[in-house]
């Protein structure tokens, strides 16, 4: 269906132009109403005194401090996510099992629960008043209001992503590849590296930069975890509210406008993958 | 290396594919498993290979009990219905790839590995196609490299699940008598499933006929189509009509009310004749005649109203100057009798 | 009974490897990001009391922030409901300049964190924004109202009703249309008892999801919503509130109030996936 000819839709089953028209015209002005308008909003609003300060709003040690810290909750999340995704996938995908949609609704969670709540969660574990709690503070180790509190809450609300990108391609993939290559002497390890793997190599690509982008961009969650020691635990999210709430418009937005690009990036990326897999469907067919 | 299965079993819930199967594959020879669906056929073929786990019985290679191995340690070639060729390699990468996943040990070198896929690749004669992708191939090409990917490990074994299903009728035919000829040629012991009598009688040494995952009957093609054991094998091989009959002193006769046994005559084993002309004659009319084809095929009515279908060599039918709604009778010249179940 | 008539209940018999590694990886990793911090909550509210718990519950102000925080979201659920649907439709049917883009741009919501958005809404919507300023002039205030709280949900959920509606078009049958129309129907007719029957049970997927994640936003409603206790205060602020006085109790009772309904909504959009027939396709989050 993804190559076939599209013929020019008989009269019988389109509208009307004027109502083409209208319908078009609608969406349009909706869309740019609440969608283009705010991010053309945050590029101006950032440029508005000049690339200069745009640039400079740089070189606030505590902006500088966030940006790392988000990088770093990323550059541990992202991983993580990524082999459970896979591990998930796996399981889920290619065996049937007792339990199974149980355990996917319960990787659907994040999506139904308030990312509030997630970060309380944490803090009612681990926090000084927590479950955990005295026991953290006599050995000295720091989740909450510190950097593993924030990693946690960040793999928290972002590990679906990846495995609800594999999951349904490998289930439609199906185990004949995987056998075929086992009963050609391949190990277990060797089967998932160079047969299943490949297969869902663009997929795979996708989740990690979508995971990476809402991983970098998540705010309730670690909001609720991080305490907001300026220069500690701000991420990017939690500086910007900072810098806006102090009414730093131009360096809020400048940071706004850091995560905006990698919003559009993901965008890209998620169109790219879309037509190379487009492409892949029509040679198949 | 001979196949030796004993005492299979396998249920999946509450749905038995397979009820406590015996058969014997010798070695070098080519055997079809051959059984409408859920016959259990791609089940013990699978079993055999390694891709499923039976509940219970065993599997031996030349008398040595391989249950217990995997199906990458089995050593057997399969082939697909659906081919399950790796769709983002090569041609050549997909039957080289039992090669490149050996042990550092074992494997052979690039070189050696370069010269066993271009002979498998002159052997299916796709020469030309090494760099292509599965995608860009037809049905039959796909067939072909699964197959060469399966040979290129030199299992001791080939299975073959409903190899030709997913293709056309014409490339079917094709690719069914290549197969005995690379069979003939490389002299792998080889099973393969197949649901089209045609296949199995052409092509294999032997034929096991399955039916709700038990094995009615095997033998060589000739035996299994003209001596059936069961009145399901003599149903399921070839047409067939029907007659209600009885066993009077050793010989049948047929009959117009049931009475516990079922007679069985070919289509080209009944005569027809215009005066009553040996045992079991009946009277008939002709209802419909198809005169193109090798054969004549003459649908009649019985005096008792029943449909019987004869076929006869265009010769005979012109001897005879039939018409549509003639009266004649027809006597069954070879006969099978089974005891109603 | 032995291990492997166990086995043999719980999964059905495969010879792919790796079950039990990625399996017992999954439920590792699930049982420490998720199920262990959620029983925390429970049990840690569990500590309360019927009685308290219950009081905190129904105070006026927790009251209040349910009704401004599900009522939010249930107009805007509607709003894309209908525009998210004709969104769909003008994307799937229609071919016009510049359609790629917005595809594409549909996805924003999902890519771009909540705080970029909250602040790029509010700048637009106050007072001297750009919209802000044209429709405070006609007496329509946007910002630091109630309003404004439905208009960042609007956004928010934009995506969930067109990429749930988007995939039943593109598969629905032009030949259905095209007897209607042989019949004698007019184009809304056929609409009406044709088409939307069809598209049904996604847009109402799409609803729900869109609901379940409004109630829950944090991120781009607290900074236009103004967030005045009684009037502009949404739940998941109310829970931070109570987080930030150390009324663990009450952010507790809360936060389970909101995971009850969480699971229900969760339920209640896994039921409806399976009625759309897509169980297997990524919700979005």
């Amino acid at each position: 269906m993804v190559n076939a000819v599209r013929l020019p839709a008989s009269p019988a089953v389109t509208e009307s132009a004027p109502i083409r028209g209208v319908l078009i015209g609608a969406s349009v002005a909706f869309m740019a109403a609440f969608l283009f308008a705010p991010l053309v909003l945050i590029f101006f609003a950032a440029f508005k005194q000049g690339i200069g300060a745009y640039f400079q709003s740089f070189t606030n040690p505590d902006t500088l401090a966030a940006i790392r810290l988000t990088l770093l909750a990323a550059a541990i999340a992202v991983p993580c996510n990524l082999v459970f995704g896979v591990a998930a996938a796996w399981a889920i995908g290619k065996f049937e099992f007792f339990g199974k949609s149980f355990l996917i609704s319960l990787i659907d969670l994040p999506f139904s629960v308030s990312p509030v709540v997630a970060g309380m969660t944490y803090v009612l574990l681990f926090g000084a008043q927590g479950l955990l709690g005295p026991w953290l503070v006599a050995h000295d180790v720091h989740i909450i209001f510190a950097v593993p509190g924030i990693v946690l809450a960040t793999i928290f609300v972002t590990f679906p992503f990846i495995a609800r990108e594999l999951l349904p391609l490998i289930a439609v993939q199906g185990n004949e590849e995987e056998e075929a290559a086992l009963t050609l002497g391949a190990g277990g390890w060797q089967t998932f590296m160079r047969v299943t793997l490949p297969n869902v190599k663009w997929a795979l690509l996708y989740g990690v930069i979508l995971c990476n982008a809402r991983a970098m961009g998540e705010f309730g969650a670690v909001s609720v975890v991080s305490g907001h020691i300026r220069g500690l635990t701000d991420t990017m999210p939690l500086q910007i509210e900072v810098l806006y709430n102090d009414y730093q418009f131009v360096p809020a937005f400048a940071v706004a406008s850091l995560l905006a690009l990698l919003a559009l990036a993901t965008l890209i990326a998620k169109s790219a993958v879309e037509w190379r897999v487009g492409r892949v469907k029509g040679e198949a067919a | 290396m001979s196949i030796a299965v004993r005492n299979i079993t396998k249920t999946f819930g509450r749905f038995t594919a397979l009820d406590n199967v015996d058969l014997d594959i010798p070695r070098g020879r080519l055997v079809a498993l051959l059984g409408p669906s859920g016959s259990g056929k791609t089940t013990l073929l699978r079993i055999i290979a390694g891709l499923e786990v039976a509940d219970s019985g065993v599997v031996r290679f030349d008398g040595e009990d391989i249950s217990d191995r995997t199906a990458g340690e089995r050593r057997v070639g399969f082939v697909f219905q659906h081919y399950a060729l790796f769709r983002h390699m090569t041609v050549f990468e997909n039957i080289a790839f039992g090669l490149r996943v050996r042990p550092r040990a074992t494997r052979p070198s690039q070189q050696r590995i370069r010269e066993r896929v271009h002979e498998l690749l002159d052997l299916i004669q796709l020469r030309n196609q090494a760099g292509r992708y599965p995608s860009q191939l037809s049905g039959g090409q796909r067939q072909r490299v699964a197959l060469a990917r399966a040979l290129a490990v030199e299992p001791s074994v080939l299975l073959l699940d409903e190899p030709f299903g997913a293709l056309d009728a014409k490339v079917r035919l094709e690719l069914r008598r290549w197969l005995r000829q690379l069979h003939d040629e490389v002299g792998v012991t080889s099973v393969f499933v197949t649901h089209d009598q045609d296949e199995a009688l052409e092509v294999a040494d032997q034929v096991a006929v399955m039916n709700g995952g038990k094995i009615e009957q095997v033998g060589t093609p000739d035996e299994v189509y003209n001596n059936p054991a069961t009145s399901f094998v003599y149903n399921f091989l070839g047409n067939v009509n029907l007659f209600h009959g009885r066993v009077d002193n050793g010989m049948a006769q047929i009959q117009k009310e049931d009475s516990g046994h079922l007679v069985f005559v070919r289509p080209h084993a009944l005569e027809i004749t215009r005066h009553p002309n040996g045992a079991n004659h009946f009277r008939a009319t002709t209802k419909h005649i198809n005169v193109a084809g090798p054969l004549v095929k003459v649908e009649a009515v019985t005096e008792w109203g029943a449909v019987v279908h004869v076929e006869m060599p265009q010769e005979r039918f012109r001897e005879l100057a039939l018409v549509k709604g003639e009266e004649v009778f027809i006597t069954p010249r070879d006969l099978a009798v089974f005891a109603k179940e | 009974m032995t291990v492997t008539a166990a086995l043999a209940k719980f999964k059905r018999r495969s010879i792919i490897p790796g079950f039990g590694l990625t399996l017992g990886f999954t439920i590792f990793y699930l049982s420490l990001i998720v199920l262990i911090p959620l029983s925390a909550t429970f049990v840690e509210s569990s500590k309360i009391g019927w009685h308290e718990f219950w009081r905190v519950a129904t105070t006026p102000r927790a009251i209040a922030s349910y009704e401004l925080s599900f009522g939010a979201s249930l107009i805007g659920a509607l709003i894309n409901f209908v525009v998210g649907t004709m969104i769909a439709w003008v994307l799937v049917r229609y071919q016009f300049a510049g359609k790629r883009i917005l595809d594409s741009i549909v996805d924003l919501p999902f890519a771009l964190p909540t705080a970029v958005a909250g602040i790029a809404l509010t700048t637009l919507y106050a007072t001297t924004g750009w919209f802000g300023k044209p429709l405070s002039d006609i007496g329509i205030h946007v910002a630091f109202t109630r309003l404004g709280v439905v208009v960042a949900l609007t956004f928010i959920g934009l995506p969930f009703v067109v990429r749930t509606v988007q995939p039943v078009l593109e598969d629905l049958d032009k030949e259905l249309e095209e007897a209607a129309a042989s019949l004698g129907a007019s184009r809304l007719q056929t609409f009406a008892r044709v088409i939307y029957p069809a598209i049904f049970p996604a847009a109402i997927t799409g609803f729900a999801l869109a609901f379940a994640r409004g109630v829950g936003e944090y991120g781009s409603v607290i900074f236009i919503a103004g967030n005045m206790p009684m009037k502009t205060e949404i739940t998941p602020l109310l829970i931070v509130t109570k987080l930030e006085e150390y009324d663990y109790a009450g952010a507790t009772t809360l936060a389970v109030v909101m995971l009850l309904i969480s699971f229900v909504m969760l339920l209640t959009i896994n039921a409806l996936q399976r009625w759309n027939g897509r169980d297997e396709a990524p919700a979005r989050g």
